[in-house]
């Protein structure tokens, strides 16, 4: 990595705290900071080490354009912090590590089994999944816990994910990506932590994709298994890596989005008016979304030296993308701190933009329909009555503990309600 | 077998690669094609049998990839955690035996030299 020029002193921005910092985030979204940033410093250098460090990207012309440009930007030296001035041992084989045009190739088939009409089929199965995750009656319970378990409602039956085995597997993807949060952390320390859940997550998914090979499944790890890069198979070692995206991708995000809108719905009754208007089912999904943006920020490394809102980015030089700052930038959004179920256009960032936009985002899109459809459907209201505890971490925003209760509908207008 | 200069020399490389344990050779045949297996994979020589697979440069990747060269060469099933989470020539070695032991071997499968 090339160190960066010195950062000019005189600049406003200079004033920025230091963004690694996972309590910088204890309160959420630091929106008053980013608000600060996009407008005196939209290119901030973050110095990590002696010589090592990051730009932080947080206008919403800039996010998008550093997601898009490929040709400029690189995935493969990883897209999380924690990948900074090293190789992503997974380039050139896991989607997400992976730049055109070979991510092409492997993604297509992946695509191909995640698009709508796949997710689709799988409706029936999804509702009961959903049902058995939610109480019915006023006893308080916690949401944000249990819609830890919701990605692989659907997820788990693609990938064939024994049940019992689903538990283990989501604190692994928290334990993964939430590395300084004392619930996942271990004594050892974040380092510790995060290789302990990627080496057992990569020895998971070795066992399953091992047996798949022996035992073939029409499933999703069979059409990892059936890929093909220039014109050969891949190597059984890439689908291992990429059923550790996929757990990773789906786990982690689609969990924190519902506990995010509820709690703000909770605020001023928001949850009632939104029931009691289905048309706006869909636009308020996105508004979630983009309210909740899990994934705080991505990565991405420049291939040579390219200029991000007036500054130049030397090569090798890592840049993060903020989706969470450019999906409140004023420049974007008309009053973007607030939660609008009918806003329209909603060109949020939270599945990212370009190539590598969420592969996962129709399953995404398909769960949180179906799961705001029955919470309508179940209670009247749902009120947060303790405190929200957030996830400690630089990179996943959103609720671990969400208390709230349920003001019950009637159960004939339950089964009735929404078909 | 070896003069000190060379074992010196070679302490000294392994310090160099970072490595946290002391050179430990191969005490059995199925040790010894371990050590061979790890090598071709790694291209990093000698691997003593308490070296640990990561820090040899070994990463995810390349751990699924032994994993199945292992199931070739041995014709047994070992789990991916004998290699992800104690990550050394001697415990793969005890973990092969013990899946020939029990018998989970896949028809076909080689299970001798
Ligand atoms: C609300 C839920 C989700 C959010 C907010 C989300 C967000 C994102 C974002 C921002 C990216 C782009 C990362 C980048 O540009 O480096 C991405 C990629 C990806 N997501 Fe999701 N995701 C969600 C759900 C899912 C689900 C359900 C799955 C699995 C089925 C999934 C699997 C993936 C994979 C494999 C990629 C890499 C795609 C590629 O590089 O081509 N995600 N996601």
């Amino acid at each position: 990595m090339t160190p960066p020029r010195a950062p000019d002193l005189a600049a406003p921005g200079c004033a920025v705290p230091d963004l690694t910092d996972p309590d910088l985030y204890a309160d959420g979204h630091p929106l008053a900071l980013w608000r600060t940033m996009r407008a005196r410093t939209p290119l901030h250098w973050q110095p990590v080490a002696p010589d090592l460090g990051f730009w932080a990207a947080t206008r919403y012309a800039d996010v998008e354009r550093v997601l898009r440009d490929h040709e400029a930007f690189s995935s493969e030296h990883g897209t999380l912090l924690s990948l900074l001035g090293r190789r992503d041992p997974a380039a050139g084989h896991q989607l997400a590590a992976t730049d055109p045009p070979r991510h092409g190739r492997l993604r297509a088939p992946v695509h191909q089994a995640l698009r709508a009409g796949t997710v689709d089929a799988h409706r029936t199965e999804v509702r009961a999944g959903i049902r058995a995750l939610l109480p019915y009656g006023t006893e308080p319970f916690d949401f944000a816990a249990a819609m830890r378990a919701l990605p692989l409602v659907l997820l788990g039956v693609l990938m064939g994910l024994p049940e019992e085995d689903r538990p283990h597997l989501i604190h692994l993807a928290f334990m993964a990506s939430a590395e300084d949060d004392p619930d996942y952390r271990l004594p050892e320390g974040p380092r510790a932590t995060l290789q302990r859940a990627h080496r057992e997550l990569f020895a998971y998914f070795a066992d399953l994709v091992r047996d798949r090979v022996r035992r073939p499944r029409d499933d999703l790890v069979g059409v990892l298994l059936a890929q093909r890069r220039d014109g050969e198979r891949v190597p059984p070692s890439a689908v291992v890596s990429n059923c550790y995206s996929l757990l990773l991708g789906a786990v982690v995000s689609l969990s924190l989005v519902p506990a995010a809108a509820v709690r703000e719905l909770g605020r001023d009754g928001g949850f009632a008016r939104w029931a009691a208007r289905p048309d706006l089912l869909d636009s308020g999904i996105e508004e979630a979304l983009r309210w909740a943006t899990p994934g705080r920020y991505f990565m991405r490394t420049a291939k040579r030296p390219v200029h991000v809102a007036g500054t130049e980015v030397a090569e090798g030089q890592a840049v993060l993308a903020f989706l969470a700052a450019a999906n409140r930038d004023e420049r974007a959004f008309a009053e973007p701190d607030v939660f609008d179920v009918a806003r329209r256009p909603n060109r949020h960032l939270a599945f990212g933009a370009g190539h590598h936009y969420c592969v996962g985002s129709n399953m995404a899109r398909l769960t949180l329909r179906l799961l705001f459809e029955e919470l309508f459907a179940m209670y009247a209201s749902l009120d947060v009555v303790g405190e929200p505890v957030r996830v400690r971490s630089m990179f996943l925003g959103g609720y671990k503990a969400l208390p709230v209760r349920g003001r019950p509908r009637p159960k004939s207008q339950t089964r009735g309600g929404h078909p | 077998m070896s003069s000190p200069e060379t074992l010196h020399a070679r302490e000294a490389a392994r310090e160099d690669a970072g490595l946290s344990t002391a050179y430990a050779a191969p005490r059995t045949e199925l040790e010894e094609r371990l050590v061979q297996l790890w090598e071709a994979a790694l291209q990093f020589g000698p691997v003593g049998i308490a070296d640990d697979f990561f820090e040899l440069g070994g990463d995810s990747m390349l751990a699924a990839q032994v994993q199945l060269d292992v199931d070739l060469e041995f014709g047994v099933e070992i789990s991916a955690a004998a290699l992800f989470l104690s990550p050394t020539v001697a415990t793969l070695a005890e973990a092969v035996e013990d899946a020939v032991k029990t018998g989970r071997t896949e028809a076909g499968g080689r299970t001798g030299p």
